[in-house]
């Protein structure tokens, strides 16, 4: 039951929403027992969930549910047929973006696609732009884009930076944020994330409302840009528009059909370009067929690998 | 843990070092209006004096806000207190910690000492009565060993005030 874990450790890191003042007299309730606790909660979760752990058959995925509802199991069975593997990010408000990272930079390495790279490098030149005419000071952004350019030029190889798919692992690993490192790239995306959002209010504010019942400013600054703050559709939608790469993702939950056959939905975000003024038909697009697949679970987003 | 935050007190990264130096002449282009930072030669703590916005109950007061970086700043959010003597304001305790999501939980890289130090005058300048938050005296005590706000589980008050 792995995964029921991960769920109890995000919960408990939102506890200080819940501290009521007016229960918990501060005499007999310590708060730096409490943090020394959680932090050793965090430092297991550590050990035992790697940012990103290694690459297992779908199989591992249904032991997880081997004494639990059979519907998840019947869609599993189906996701096996299109689906070999899965890696496992941990569960710490940041796993969809450094799954989306993860995954990409992993479909660079194999790919070895330059065309893709000069494309999507000149995607952040135009994110770049949004933040400053958004009013950000460079200073705020400019460390975080220049580690993910640096990532990226690090998958390409026969530069003198390159690096094997092993060091890839280990690097996406690294818990330090000392050397801004990888952990710290996960603002990269959240800075992208944000800029399109609030470059495309008036596209993005019905859905925010509907989530959180804020303003799309205030959305931005509490949901987006701090790191551990989870990710939802208009997440998802953003950063695949502003880097103009599409994503799938695979729900696994326990809905089912109406005529009782068991199917797994899926959605893509297929990004808008500036080139196709048309509306946005994600989804339905015939011929898009996302490399980066991500499997969600109600709270939680993994990586999934294709056949 | 006797609390003094240690990791504040470690000396700033390169990367720190670099973030702060270029918010410094940042700032001291375009101040944000409301304050002064007397610019000294410690990069890592900043002392600010605040002056309560006209029209507003603090109008004609001045305050000091110390700021203290920590070695993984902006990774990690800054140690921001008033220093004595607080303002008295439902989100400020007497001993000049500060109920302010943005400065823990809610605290980001993309933010600056300007955008928290606008935040601190907006609250102050929203606040229609001064008085100490309710659990002042338990907080404050509790407090006593010296421990930094950062390592408090905050709980956040109504985002009116």
């Amino acid at each position: 039951m792995q995964n029921n874990q991960e769920d109890e450790i995000q919960t408990t890191s939102h506890q200080p929403h819940d501290h009521d003042v007016n229960d918990n007299d501060w005499s007999n309730y310590k708060d730096s027992d409490v943090m020394q606790q959680h932090s050793a909660i965090l430092e297991q979760d550590a050990a035992k969930f790697p940012f990103v752990g290694d690459k297992e058959p779908l199989s591992s995925l249904a032991n997880e549910y081997k004494s639990g509802s059979p519907i998840l199991l019947e869609k599993i069975e189906v996701l096996s047929k299109e689906y070999a593997g899965i890696r496992r990010t941990r569960g710490d408000g940041n796993c969809f973006f450094r799954s989306f990272m993860f995954s990409y930079l992993e479909h660079i390495i194999e790919s070895q696609d330059k065309a893709e790279v000069e494309r999507i490098k000149t995607s952040v030149e135009k994110c770049r732009k949004t933040l400053q005419s958004l009013g950000y000071a460079d200073f705020t952004f400019e460390d975080f884009f220049s580690l993910f350019i640096e990532q990226l030029e690090s998958v390409l190889q026969g530069n003198e930076d390159s690096i094997s798919h092993d060091e890839l692992i280990v690097r996406s690993r690294d818990q330090s944020v000392s050397d801004y490192g990888y952990y710290a790239v996960v603002m990269f995306f959240r800075f992208v994330t944000s800029g399109e959002i609030k470059k495309r209010s008036e596209f993005f504010e019905p859905f925010i409302l509907g989530l959180s019942n804020t303003t799309v400013e205030q959305f931005c600054k509490t949901s987006v840009e701090p790191m551990g703050e989870e990710s939802d559709h208009v997440h998802i939608t953003a950063l695949s528009d502003a880097l103009g790469v599409p994503i799938r993702v695979v729900y696994l939950d326990r809905s089912s059909c109406d005529n009782g056959s068991v199917s797994v939905n899926h959605h893509d975000f297929v990004p808008v370009s500036d080139d196709t003024p048309n509306d946005k038909t994600s989804g339905s697009g015939s011929e898009t067929n996302p490399f980066i697949v991500l499997l969600y679970r109600p709270g939680h987003y993994d990586i999934l690998y294709k056949k | 843990m006797t609390g003094s935050s240690a990791s504040s007190r470690k000396v700033l990264s390169k990367i720190a070092t670099n973030r702060l130096q270029k918010e410094l002449v940042e700032w001291q282009v375009n101040p944000p209006s409301g304050f002064l930072h007397k610019v000294t030669d410690n990069l890592q703590r900043w002392v600010i004096e605040v002056y309560g916005a006209q029209g507003t109950i603090y109008a004609g007061e001045k305050y000091q806000l110390q700021v203290d970086f920590p070695e993984h700043y902006p990774m990690e959010a800054p140690q921001v207190i008033f220093l004595h003597p607080a303002p008295l304001h439902p989100h400020i305790y007497s001993n000049g910690h500060i109920c302010l999501d943005i400065l823990y939980d809610s605290w980001s890289p993309a933010m600056t000492v300007s955008s928290i130090c606008i935040s601190i005058l907006s609250m102050l300048s929203s606040s229609t009565v001064k008085e100490r938050p309710e659990d002042n005296d338990r907080y404050v005590k509790n407090c006593r060993n010296g421990r930094s706000p950062k390592e408090t589980r905050w709980w956040f008050h109504d985002d009116k005030v």
